[in-house]
């Protein structure tokens, strides 16, 4: 299932708007023009995701890609393991969303990183002990190798219950 | 008040002797019920009378002859219209616990139509001993009494995330397809009738407006009949609610049109206008609805801001002011579900932060057993009502009717499925689709609708009756018993038993956080962004108001992970748990910290220890060795059948004091060897041979890996260990001096608050305020001495 040209001019005309210079790249200022980005807790990382490592603009093609992880699943897609991973398969949103917690890219969300996470969705309301106690709770229950860090496995294995084709799709991208 | 003369229960399967014995005392009470004369409406002004002219009669009997002094008399009428529903409700609730006596028969049969059996066995019986059977269906009756409880368990446990995220989709098959279904049946029924030119039959004078006014209250999907039959497929979550939601917003449709049809049903015609009104009247009947439910619902939130210092009242004012939700509704024509599913849907969120844990735990249990009871009887008075109602027998009419019915609920949930799925993000499957129509069972609602109408206008209405109760046991026997093993073959997914993690709550806020991010980035307005503003709205303004003190800041997060922190505590101590290691130091939450310190409240008077026996020490060096191997053991799910154990607030505090200077020792321990889980003790380690040994210990242990380390030992009721009371003195003084309310760990004999209870409640919330809210909750003064001691 491919997405459509109406999507693409959609995406396009939004891409557009956001960069401001006409540079026909995204900045990092692009991003941070978004009003309701700034109120967003993890809205950092969030405009983090679409820079890949090392660069500092985004053009529309790489935009596209990190957007098209929101599209919606495709059910009845046959499981054809010669064919790459589509991009908003659960798996491929389950590694988009693993890798927003796990900045240093080494395949495990260590217990610092969860805190880290823990402290910006939280914020001033708690305290540190409380963050670490949850963020100790959270590591107990998913870390079943015991290496005090949730590897991308775990991490799967602890949303198994929740309906990710249905949260992490946006209509939009249809 | 209905009157019931004699009335013999049958015999109940799977009776034991008590039972019997039970019911032997209920015949002879019946027995004796049946030989007074009994009219028809025996109100208590007449039994009054009776007993008035009884005592003058005595009074001048008196005068003549001298009466010997009446030792035991009967006097049934004082007491028969409360005597009589409490029996009924009676046999309800024994009917329930037979039922689950044979463990097979609940399998295949659903209650519901095992209920309906006895209701019609009853009935029967009241026919046969030539009594006239009692109007139990009394519209009034069923509609102010026997259904809001059911509907307010039903609101106040919604599942609202589920809900909102699939409220197209439901409000969709409400609306659309109850009003398709209405008129397809209708329409077509008219037709029916009046193609029977050879055979004139009564059909013919069927109008059109009557059959309108047949259909659409035959098309409404009843709450009741699908909450009995689902609660026991445990089917997924998305279905359940699809059919769910679906029966309880179609009543508003269902309200609009019967008071249409039975309007114009007279007059015979319907014009543009008041079709067009007819819509008009939909909306406010259904936004009033809501919106009454909505203002009771804040008003109760409101109210219980201010409980805290009379809890025992909490939960009534829950009830009232849900009741009055839908009674206010009621009154003006509004739809009462509607109301009471907003006022329980608005409450809940701020009335469970404000009130203490016992009044949850009473809420819970009073509306599971309100409803219970209320749905038994239900199923009962619909047996008993169909045997008693005139009938009026039409096969054309009547399979007419069923075949419609299923060919409309067929047709439209398909072709509204085509329609919906082009706006799903998780479409419907054909799968879903069917269990959607299949689940689309008729109820009392239709019959007590049936029953209200008016006999004077419609003179068909007991063939309607008599459409409608086939159409209900059609729905209810058929579809009920078969969709069980329909599930089983179809691989429907089914509902997910275990509990919400604390990483699924995080990673979902995470993952509600990052949708809202990305569809800021697209520009897009969906779902996440409002929903995200609702929630910034909501914390911002609305909870300052309705929620009381610190509470109203404390994030969802932190109030999840308290709710399962405390949940974990008393079911560690409910199931007879053992130790949990300091391992599990993630629990060193100390919610102290947000609050101001507040000097730790008085300690309760403490409590006589209580004594093992011999058996019970075994059980608990067999759970000490057992539990010693895990960590964080994954609890059996709360039972729903098991309320709360109330002793064990009390000691809590005590708990939460010690445990904060646990959890500071642990500190300096790891600090010194840098060991943060002690993922087992083996069995054998000294610590545990020491506590083997000395009697009866719980030892609550740190692995010690150097000797500066005292070991804490819990003894329980024996006085005799020495050992621990001297780590304990070990223990304190390597410690600070502020220790003087501590009466350590240790069980000396005459002081000492419950010290087994300690390991377990160590995993319990730290949360001070929370634990002051539950210890505040007096409750009535017997409760101090009504408390048993863990151990018995």
């Amino acid at each position: 299932m491919k997405i459509s040209p109406a999507h693409i001019i959609r995406l396009y005309d939004r891409f557009e708007f956001l960069d401001k210079e006409g540079s026909g790249q995204l900045r990092l200022e692009d991003f941070a023009e978004v009003k309701e980005l700034a109120m967003n807790p993890i809205g950092d990382r969030i405009i983090g995701a679409f820079f890949s490592p090392g660069q500092e603009t985004v053009d529309f093609p790489s935009f596209v890609r990190i957007l098209a992880h929101f599209r919606p699943t495709d059910k009845n897609r046959a499981k054809d393991s010669t064919q790459p991973e589509p991009v908003n398969s659960r798996t491929s949103k389950l590694k988009f969303a693993f890798q927003l917690y796990d900045q240093d890219r080494d395949g495990k969300i260590s217990r610092a990183e969860l805190l880290q996470v823990l402290r910006e969705m939280l914020g001033m309301q708690v305290t540190e002990e409380q963050l670490e106690s949850i963020a100790d709770r959270a590591i107990q229950e998913a870390d079943l190798d015991r290496d005090d860090a949730i590897s991308f496995e775990e991490f799967r294995k602890s949303l198994e219950k929740v309906n990710i084709e249905h949260k992490m799709s946006i209509r939009f991208l249809r | 008040m209905p009157s019931r003369t004699g009335s013999h229960r049958p015999a109940s399967f799977g009776s034991s002797l008590p039972e019997r014995a039970l019911l032997l005392v209920l015949v002879l009470v019946f027995l004796q019920g049946s030989v007074l004369p009994l009219g028809a409406a025996s109100s208590p002004d007449v039994s009054h009378q009776d007993k008035t002219d009884n005592h003058k009669v005595e009074a001048q009997g008196h005068n003549y002859t001298k009466k010997a002094f009446p030792v035991l008399s009967i006097d049934y009428h004082y007491i028969q219209t409360p005597f009589e529903i409490s029996l009924w409700v009676l046999l309800a609730s024994l009917m329930k616990l037979g039922f689950h006596l044979i463990p097979r028969l609940s399998s295949i049969v659903p209650e519901s139509c095992l209920l309906i059996v006895v209701g019609l066995l009853v009935g029967g019986l009241i026919k046969l001993a030539g009594e006239q059977v009692p109007p139990v269906m009394n519209t009034r009756l069923f509609f102010l009494c026997l259904l809001p409880p059911i509907i307010l368990d039903a609101g106040y446990f919604l599942p609202i995330r589920p809900f909102m995220e699939n409220l197209g989709t439901i409000l969709m098959f409400a609306v659309v397809g109850t009003l398709w279904n209405a008129f397809f049946i209708g329409g077509l029924l008219y037709a029916v009738c009046q193609i029977q030119p050879d055979n004139p039959s009564s059909l013919h004078q069927i109008e059109l407006l009557p059959c309108l006014l047949f259909g659409s209250i035959i098309s409404a999907v009843d709450p009741v009949a699908v909450l009995a039959v689902f609660e026991e497929i445990h089917i997924n979550e998305l279905l359940h609610i699809l059919v769910f939601g679906e029966s309880l917003l179609n009543d508003a449709v269902t309200v609009v049109l019967y008071h249409l049809f039975e309007e114009y049903s007279g007059i015979g015609t319907v014009s543009v206008l008041d079709g067009f009104l007819g819509v008009i009247s939909f909306l406010v009947v259904a936004l009033g609805g809501v919106l009454v439910g909505a203002i009771y619902g804040i008003l109760a939130a409101f109210t219980s801001r201010f409980t805290s210092h009379t809890r025992v009242i909490e939960p009534l004012f829950v009830f009232v002011y849900s009741y009055m939700a839908y009674l206010s509704a009621e009154m003006f024509h509004l739809s009462g579900i509607m109301a009471l599913i907003a006022c329980g849907a608005v409450m809940r969120p701020y009335v469970e932060a404000n009130i203490s844990h016992k009044s949850h735990t009473t809420i819970k249990y009073f509306l599971k057993m309100w409803s219970s009871v209320s749905e038994t009887l239900i199923f009962i008075f619909l047996g008993v009502a169909t045997v008693d109602g005139p009938h009026n027998w039409n096969w054309t009419f009547v399979t007419v009717t069923v075949i419609l019915c299923l060919v409309a609920r067929v047709i439209g949930v398909v072709g509204l499925t085509y329609v919906i799925n082009k706006f799903r993000i998780v479409k419907l499957t054909t799968k879903d689709q069917f269990i959607v129509a299949y689940g689309g069972l008729r109820g009392a609602i239709a019959f007590s609708l049936g029953f209200l109408l008016d006999p004077a206008h419609f003179a068909m209405r007991e063939m309607f009756l008599t459409a409608i109760i086939t159409v209900i046991f059609f729905t209810v026997f058929v579809q009920g018993m078969t969709i069980k093993p329909l599930v089983e073959l179809l691989a429907v997914k089914k509902k997910q038993e275990a509990k919400r993690s604390i990483n699924e709550e995080i990673h979902t806020q995470f993952l509600d956080h990052l949708l809202t991010g990305i569809e800021d980035i697209c520009g897009h307005y969906g779902h996440h962004h409002w929903k995200d503003k609702l929630n910034r709205f909501n914390k911002k303004y609305v909870k300052k108001c309705l929620i009381a003190g610190e509470r109203s800041k404390e994030p969802q997060l932190i109030a999840f992970y308290h709710k399962m922190e405390m949940k974990q505590a008393i079911e560690l101590v409910e199931s007879g748990g053992g130790v949990k290691l300091p391992a599990a130091m993630p629990s060193t939450v100390s919610m102290q910290n947000i609050q101001p310190k507040k000097p730790p409240p008085a300690l309760p008077p403490e409590r006589a220890l209580p004594q093992l026996s011999k058996g019970r020490e075994e059980e608990i060096r067999k759970i000490l060795r057992s539990n010693l191997q895990r960590t964080r053991q994954r609890l059996r799910s709360y039972n729903r059948h098991t309320l709360v154990a109330d002793p064990y607030e009390d000691g809590l505090n005590d708990f939460l004091i010690k445990k904060q200077k646990i959890i500071e020792l642990e500190k300096k321990i790891t600090e010194m060897n840098n060991y943060l889980t002690v993922p087992s003790a083996p069995p054998d380690s000294p610590t545990i041979t020491r506590a083997r040994l000395a009697s009866d210990p719980q030892a609550y242990s740190v692995k010690p890996t150097s000797d500066s380390v005292p070991t804490i030992q819990v003894d329980l009721a024996s006085p005799q260990s020495p050992d621990s009371v001297n780590l304990m003195d070990e223990f304190r003084n390597a410690r600070q001096p502020e220790q003087d309310e501590d009466r350590g760990l240790m069980m000396k004999p005459p002081s000492e608050a419950k010290g087994p209870k300690r390991p377990e409640d160590a995993e319990g919330a730290k949360d001070q305020q929370r634990l002051m809210r539950c210890l505040s909750d007096p409750g009535p003064s017997a409760d101090e001495d009504e408390d048993e001691p863990f151990l018995p």
